[in-house]
């Protein structure tokens, strides 16, 4: 079954501006899914619509088969979800904002105490459940806004960019956490991100948006061989005439350039296939002077469809800033 | 069942109002300078000076118009909540969960008459402790209690109302700050209804201060339960405000 199927997807804000234009996708119930683009091309409106809280204009979602129009209600109780901007009051403890929300949602009072322990203990956050929040680091915030989203048992999680703003270890606490609940639950995830390594590293599938359009879809792999794949260069001791045979049977060397005694490989999957290449480098007697690897980034592939980054530095610098700030101000 | 569980998701949204008031009293102790100085000031001076013939205790004439003058503050500004809410994203996520929106609404109202009818208590005691002739029965004082909440949760439907009209902080405190004093003159808080001019006589026949201010002098002054006229009016009125903030309340996430 989909997870999610989106047909066709239009939303027009004002009169003219089209912040969707025409985006279909499918998720598969299971799957990671990353929605990847830089800032402003139409992925949090894409993730607004697919939570009901907006309608698109023309096309149509369906979350495990309900329209997200007509059966708004019974898409709400499928899905967590994690917006973008901080969910939690602030001027509250930790402890207190699961307890509000368990209330809200109605989780009956038997079991209530319980999940919340059990949430937050697993999220790591017992230590400081007593804390108001406004004095929690933003990965705190996050895991506990992701506990407040798993409350409900819900068959997906959709993340709003999850790590935005945090810090590498942070950010990767973060990922261990929901991997984690992942594995143990079967969870669909979805989430929108612009950290291209992000989408590499935790989606089983990838689309990528840009200026309201879909521009590409496919696994981390099948994207990054769209450039070409992985490359590796090496350099050898002294001229080396039959090293092509050696190499080009070796399954997933998908280009060979030889020139004196420099070799350009283009290769599939490297952290698989470079230690093979060596070790038949080594067997036969070519001595290996330099060795380059460079691996094939979402980043090329996106600057290959669409001519611009993914990601840029100051971008990410406003991003923290502007995290930082809602923090302090408050839910 | 259902319907425990939805009653108990709207109690959440008050206990929300109480453990962040619970965590911070500070506006609950600002708030109530204003009227201790209506009371204490304002009223012992115009005491003196006998304005109006058919009154002659002022300080308890004015008593719950200063309930109501403050409360109803409160309560029109707190849909400022629901602006820093939308900015951050605790509307986004509510409005997406399994929560129906009908309940954000009237959550808040409660919420926000709780945090608005806190000036009850602030008030009767300071004009208590300054000789207003207060009734002393705890039935009296309870129902004007319950009377103040519901128009306070009026109150803070009319606010959330306009804070998913207005979406942003500058435009609604304009507005509140526009329509709080009006409010206030434009009834019976400060004098009767007879003395006042015609204009302002019937701008004060719809305006809601002026029924929940004559429920509370017949309850907590004059000892008296002929309520039920105004009562309907108000309960029209809070219903009202309610409706209308459900029906726009989606268009402030937008």
């Amino acid at each position: 079954m989909k997870a999610i199927e989106v047909r066709e997807v239009v939303k027009i804000y004002g009169h003219s501006f089209r912040a969707l234009n025409r985006v279909s996708l499918d998720v598969e119930e299971g799957s990671v899914h990353a929605l990847l683009g830089p800032n402003g091309a139409g992925k949090t409106t894409l993730i607004r619509i697919i939570t009901t809280q907006l309608n698109p204009n023309e096309g149509s979602v369906k979350v495990f088969g309900h329209d997200t129009v007509k059966d708004s209600s019974k898409v709400r109780k499928m899905i967590g979800y994690v917006p973008q901007e901080i969910s939690l009051w602030s001027d509250l403890s930790g402890y207190e904002n699961m307890l509000l929300y368990a209330k809200i949602y109605g989780i009956p009072k038997d079991v209530r105490n319980k999940k919340i322990e059990e949430l937050m203990d697993f999220m790591e956050l017992s230590e400081v459940a007593g804390k108001l929040v406004r004095d929690y680091s933003g990965g705190m915030v996050r895991r506990l806004e992701i506990a407040v989203a798993l409350m409900t048992k819900p068959k997906i999680l959709i993340l709003d960019e999850p790590t935005i703003g945090l810090d590498p270890r942070a950010r990767s606490l973060v990922w261990s956490k929901v991997s984690e609940f992942r594995k143990e639950s079967g969870v669909t995830v979805f989430f929108a991100t612009h950290y291209m390594d992000e989408a590499d590293k935790y989606a089983d599938s990838i689309s990528l948006l840009n200026q309201g359009k879909l521009v590409a879809q496919g696994s981390p792999n099948d994207l990054k061989n769209l450039v070409g794949g992985d490359k590796v260069s090496i350099a050898f001791k002294e001229p080396v005439n039959k090293v092509s045979e050696v190499i080009s049977a070796i399954p997933g060397v998908l280009a060979i350039d030889l020139r004196d005694n420099y070799l350009e490989l283009t290769i599939n999957d490297i952290t698989t296939t470079l230690p093979i290449i060596i070790e038949k480098l080594y067997r036969n007697g070519f001595a290996i002077r330099e060795l380059k690897v460079h691996e094939a980034s979402l980043d090329e592939v996106f600057i290959k469809l669409t001519g611009r980054r993914i990601s840029d530095e100051p971008g990410r610098i406003r991003d923290v800033v502007s995290m930082r700030r809602m923090i302090r101000r408050g839910g | 069942m259902d319907l425990l569980k939805s009653f108990s998701s709207l109690l959440a949204m008050a206990e929300m109002e109480l453990r962040r008031l619970r965590h911070d009293p500070f506006e609950i102790i600002t708030r109530a300078i204003q009227p201790i100085l209506w009371i204490a000031v304002f009223g012992s001076i115009m005491a003196r000076a006998r304005a109006f013939p058919g009154i002659d205790d002022y300080t308890t004439f004015i008593t719950p118009g200063v309930i109501l003058q403050s409360s109803t503050f409160i309560a029109l500004a707190y849909g400022i909540a629901l602006i820093f809410e939308r900015e951050s994203g605790i509307l986004k996520r509510l409005l997406a969960s399994p929560l129906p929106r009908s309940h954000i609404v009237i959550g808040r109202a409660i919420a926000g008459g709780i945090r608005a009818s806190t000036q009850y208590v602030v008030v009767l005691a300071s004009a208590a402790l300054v000789g207003a002739r207060i009734v002393g029965n705890p039935v009296n004082i309870i129902m004007g209690y319950l009377v103040l909440v519901l128009t306070c949760m009026g109150f803070t439907g009319i606010s959330m109302l306009m804070a998913s009209l207005l979406k942003t902080r500058e435009r609604f405190m304009g507005i509140i700050g526009a329509i709080t004093m009006p409010l206030f003159f434009a009834s019976n808080a400060l004098y009767p209804i007879d003395v006042m001019p015609n204009v302002i006589r019937y701008a004060s026949l719809i305006n809601p201060l002026t029924y929940t201010i004559s429920i509370l002098r017949k309850l907590i002054i004059s000892n008296s339960y002929d309520i039920l006229q105004e009562l309907l009016v108000l309960t029209a009125f809070t219903t009202a405000a309610m409706l209308a903030s459900m029906k726009c309340l989606k268009k402030i996430i937008e």
